[in-house]
């Protein structure tokens, strides 16, 4: 069942540019954009590689400081914010999945997830989670012994269990064959829709953009353009 | 979680932590064993001196009035005073006598000595009072005597065994009816050339006073004075109204108790100790700390990833921090734990080894917390420290930014790539080996520095050894060339005793040697020594130059050794005013020309023509020893023929002493080899965590080439080539380093009884060289086995 959509804003932007030194070369990443997010939306990021995506998913989680504009979570002023408030921030209410996973490759399945839960306020409770993401019986393997597909999962879970205020995903399915792809997805939507919360992706597949509340086009580090899906599909429909 | 990430970690790169540890724990080990040896000694040295009042002057005199003594205690600063009896007596071993009754000595293939000194038992403090440890007190009304303990152990003697000993040429036997030890002879030698106690041969009996008096004829006189101060009070000008008073009764020294042969020895030992304590352990952390450093900065640089995620999720900087830290914690931890053990449990077998040379009671092991304690501190802090300089830079990483890959080094030409000739002779991996050399100026440096270590350690030692080796066995084999040598008991009129031995069957030739104790004196500079007089063309006491030459005993001055020249402030032309008790008239003075400076490594002496230096005595042609050139096979016969001779001292076989030499050597083996474990060990631990660390960090390049076609061992070059040319310069600057180090041993060793010249021989060097480049192959053949287990298809497929 789909939830009533709030209207409070749970990310504000404004003016937000961020600009790189890259060994010898400034990158101009983002250039100065506007946008609110809403507290329980389904946001996909889509745009070509350098279109600055990944920047403005790092901005959002708290990973980076913007080199100008504005930008709030409620009402913490992230671009205000000090190492310390960032990663207090980044502690309490967000969970991150990435495109390679970054697994601790130390660690099995179910210590991936519990490194995660331990710093949490809330999580939820750590073989639960891994059960929702279908790896109850994967607990206790290292990340080498698990597929694409399942190391993914692991990561899913492992930014889920700490039940975090916003999920943002960075190319969660880039490095995935299709089928795994929808699995995965599937699970983001499921989280989003039970426990009410906001998930960004970013991707560079249009198809996934079907599945959204709304898309957010970036092209050369600015917002060409905001669609608003009136009917989100599910992942099972997307096309790729 | 990130605990058990920690154990999984370490278990991964096992070896290079494994090494890390060991190398803490060695250095640890060597604190806490020598700083608790030495806290040992110190302290029964400290209690023993309190408990038996050890003087803190000693004075040598021909014959002072014993009524007289009780006076010199009005000198101001003078507590206590006592006069003595000394005297050397030979023991009869009723052995080579074929006697029966009394103790035989099977062992004892030399001369057995004694050296008898008197206990006033009139008073009720004695000055360096024997701390018996059996027996009974001694009596007047009977032969008996007291033994040190070291003496009675060697030669497996009884409490009422019975010794005889030739007293006066007479033969008078005695009870042992004690045994004890005394802080005046805790390093008890005969001569101070001899190095090293030998029980066997020689000890101390204790005597009353007035019975030695009676058996030397030394009626109511003494001829040792030992004295205590006030606390405050100065020695020298103690020494200088002693002086005025004993003139007249034929002076031959006074000093203080730091130049004590058993006292000086014991603290030489323990400033050695000390300093060994305090440098091999430094020099150990800072080795494991640099290990520590390197691998934790490296393993964060690969784990960058991992480490922006656990950011990402909100682990603060200080848990990260914590984590990595925790590496360097455990490893610090268990060295210092396992150093703090193994210390602990090796105070007891060094302390067994004092007891073999140093004879006082409290050498006892005694764990101490303190330095246990201390020792898991000072490894933790250094690891600590060494980590968190490591993991710094995680404070400055963002997230974001350690989620992407590192900005590629910028890629410039290297100075040396300048010399195009230089540059075209090296292979492609030797090239890539300079370029990695010289961009990672830090971990090169280390490297270096670590290998410079290395080779010191082996070379030291080794040097330190083959020098004193080489210069002991000069002195037995160079300078002292006689097969026999025999101390006169009384100075003897030189052509009379010559002419006796001469005609002895298998005597091939005499020569006197003349001895006088004189105070040499250089405006303020004096010092007491022994100037002897050489016979003109001498070939069995020879005086060597700096540059090996034999010279001739000069008759228009004297010869001076290097230190003697150095304590003086002497050179060639410096006019010396000279004393001695051997002058027909001691109180006045005279003077002798320093005609040369020689090198002399045991002992300070003057040198002089036997007879210039009879005419400068002024006491006709006396002879105070006899130097024999003699057949082997006439040695027993002449022992047979003269021991009992009371005008004699003894007969010394040279050869005896040289195998003397040759046990001292052999004694300190172990802890050359020990050291020279270490330096194997350290060398390991460098050169396998540098080839861990440059296979992890460039394991997609090796893989490449590897993928390329070249065999592991084209692949290794990369590393080994890095590690040969960084070590090959590294060894060259150890031997500076070396010479600087002995120079500095030298300095902080030599003595009145043993000085020697700061060089670095080439078998130090050679072989220092060899075991370096040994343990570097070794290394490279451990680092080559993970090499081979390297999986192409995963490191290739990773992402950068």
């Amino acid at each position: 069942m789909k939830p009533d959509k709030s209207t409070k804003p749970l990310i504000r932007a404004k003016a937000l540019s961020k600009i790189y030194q890259m060994g010898e070369v400034e990158v101009r990443a983002l250039t100065g954009v506007d946008f609110e997010i809403l507290e329980n939306e389904f946001i996909v990021i889509l745009g070509p590689s350098g279109s600055g995506k990944s920047t403005l998913l790092n901005l959002v989680g708290g990973m980076d400081q913007a080199t100008s504009g504005e930008l709030y979570y409620k009402d913490l002023p992230l671009h205000q914010a000090d190492s310390k408030k960032l990663t207090l921030y980044r502690r309490d209410a967000v969970g991150f999945v990435f495109q390679f996973y970054n697994l601790i490759p130390n660690l099995t399945a179910w210590e991936n997830v519990s490194l995660s839960a331990e710093i949490a306020k809330n999580p939820f409770d750590v073989s639960t989670t891994l059960a929702q993401v279908g790896l109850a019986h994967r607990g206790d393997h290292f990340p080498s012994q698990l597929s694409g597909g399942e190391q993914q999962r692991v990561a899913l879970a492992r930014a889920i269990v700490k039940n975090p205020d916003l999920l943002l995903c960075d190319e969660p399915t880039g490095a995935l064959d299709s089928q795994t792809s929808i699995q995965v997805l599937k699970i983001l939507k499921e989280f989003h829709e039970n426990y009410h919360k906001t998930v960004i992706i970013i991707t560079h597949n249009a198809g996934v953009a079907a599945i959204a509340d709304r898309v957010f086009y970036l092209k050369d580090g600015a917002i060409s353009k905001i669609v608003t899906n009136a009917q989100p599909i599910s992942p099972e429909k997307v096309t790729w | 979680m990130l605990f058990r990430k920690m154990l999984r970690d370490l278990k991964e790169q096992k070896g290079a932590y494994a090494a890390c540890v060991t190398v803490i724990a060695i250095g640890l080990m060597v604190y806490t064993s020598l700083s608790m040896v030495m806290d040992n000694l110190r302290l029964a040295q400290q209690s023993f001196y309190e408990k038996q009042n050890f003087a803190d002057g000693f004075v040598d005199v021909q014959a002072y009035p014993y009524n007289q003594v009780a006076k010199l205690a009005q000198i101001d600063g003078i507590a206590q005073i006592q006069g003595r009896l000394i005297k050397d007596v030979r023991v009869i071993n009723p052995i080579e006598k074929g006697g029966n009754a009394i103790h035989s000595f099977p062992e004892a293939e030399d001369n057995i000595y004694l050296r008898l000194v008197s206990l006033d038992t009139s008073q009720t403090s004695l000055i360096n009072d024997v701390f018996l440890l059996e027996g009974i007190p001694l009596t007047e009304d009977s032969l008996n005597l007291w033994v040190d303990n070291k003496f009675f152990e060697a030669n497996a003697l009884q409490l009422n065994a019975e010794l005889s000993l030739i007293i006066e040429g007479k033969k008078e036997t005695f009870q042992v009816t004690g045994m004890g030890q005394s802080p005046e002879f805790i390093y008890a030698m005969r001569t101070t050339s001899e190095l090293i106690p030998n029980p066997a041969t020689f000890g101390i009996g204790y005597l009353p006073l007035e019975v030695m008096q009676s058996l030397f004829n030394a009626k109511a006189t003494v001829n040792n004075l030992v004295f205590t101060l006030e606390p405050g009070a100065s020695f020298e000008e103690v020494k200088a109204y002693l002086e005025t008073e004993l003139k007249p009764y034929g002076l031959k020294s006074i000093y203080p108790r730091k130049d004590q042969t058993s006292h000086l020895l014991l603290s030489q030992e323990l400033t050695g100790l000390g300093a060994t304590a305090k440098y091999m352990p430094l020099l150990f952390l800072a080795v494991a700390a640099m290990i520590l450093y390197i691998m934790l900065k490296r393993m964060i640089e690969l784990q960058r990833t991992q480490l922006g995620t656990l950011k990402a999720f909100g682990y603060t900087n200080r848990e990260i921090v914590l984590h990595y830290l925790s590496y360097a914690l455990l490893t610090g931890l268990t060295g210092g734990l396992l150093g703090g053990i193994l210390g602990s449990a090796l105070t007891e077998p060094f302390l067994s080894l004092y007891r073999q040379y140093f004879n006082m009671p409290g050498l006892e092991a005694a764990f101490s917390p303190g330095y246990f304690f201390l020792s898991l501190i000072l490894s933790t802090v250094f690891s600590l420290a060494a980590g968190y300089q490591g993991c710094r830079k995680i404070l400055k990483l963002e997230p974001a930014e350690a989620m992407r890959p590192v900005a590629p080094p910028p890629g410039k030409k290297i100075i040396l790539e300048k010399f195009a000739f230089f540059w075209q002779m090296l292979t492609v991996q030797g090239k890539m080996a300079l370029r990695n050399m010289l961009r990672n100026k830090l971990r090169t440096a280390f490297l270096f520095l670590g290998m410079m270590f290395t080779f010191t350690l082996l070379a030291l030692p080794w040097s330190f050894k083959n020098l004193t080796d080489v210069m002991l066995f000069d002195q037995f084999e160079k300078i002292e060339t006689y097969d026999v040598k025999i101390p006169l008991a009384v100075p003897l009129k030189q052509r009379a005793a010559e002419q006796e031995l001469a005609g002895f069957p298998g005597v091939k030739n005499v020569e006197a040697l003349a001895e006088a104790p004189v105070k040499l004196q250089n405006a303020w500079h004096e010092k007491d020594v022994v100037l002897l007089g050489i016979e003109d063309g001498s070939t069995l006491y020879n005086i060597i130059d700096n540059s090996g030459n034999t010279l001739d005993p000069p008759s228009g001055g004297v010869l001076i050794s290097e230190r003697l020249a150095d304590l003086l402030e002497a050179e060639p032309g410096t006019v010396l005013t000279v004393e001695s008790p051997f002058f027909e008239n001691t109180e006045i003075k005279k003077e002798l020309t320093v005609v040369g400076v020689i090198p002399q490594n045991v002992g300070i002496n003057a040198y002089m023509e036997i007879t210039s230096l009879q005419e400068f005595l002024g006491q006709g042609e006396l002879a105070t020893a006899l130097l024999l050139s003699i057949e082997e096979e006439s040695i027993p016969l002449l022992k047979e023929k003269y021991n009992n001779s009371m005008l004699i001292n003894g007969i010394e076989n040279r050869l005896s002493l040289l195998r003397q030499m040759q046990d001292l050597m052999d004694s300190y083996t172990g802890m050359f080899y020990a050291m020279f474990i270490f330096g194997i060990i350290i060398g390991f631990a460098i050169i396998y965590n540098s080839s861990v660390i440059t296979l992890s960090e460039r394991s997609r390049e090796l893989a490449s080439m590897m993928v390329l076609g070249m065999s592991p061992k084209e692949v290794l070059d990369v590393i080994t080539f890095e590690q040969w040319f960084v070590s090959f310069f590294a060894m060259l600057a150890g031997i500076p380093l070396t010479k600087a180090l002995m120079a500095a041993m030298a300095e902080g060793i030599g003595s009145d009884v043993f000085t020697f010249a700061p060089e670095v021989n080439a078998d130090a060097i050679i072989l220092a060289f060899l075991i370096t480049t040994a343990s570097i192959i070794f290394a490279q053949l451990m680092a080559a086995r993970k090499l081979k287990n390297l999986s192409l298809v995963d490191v290739l497929k990773s992402r950068e």
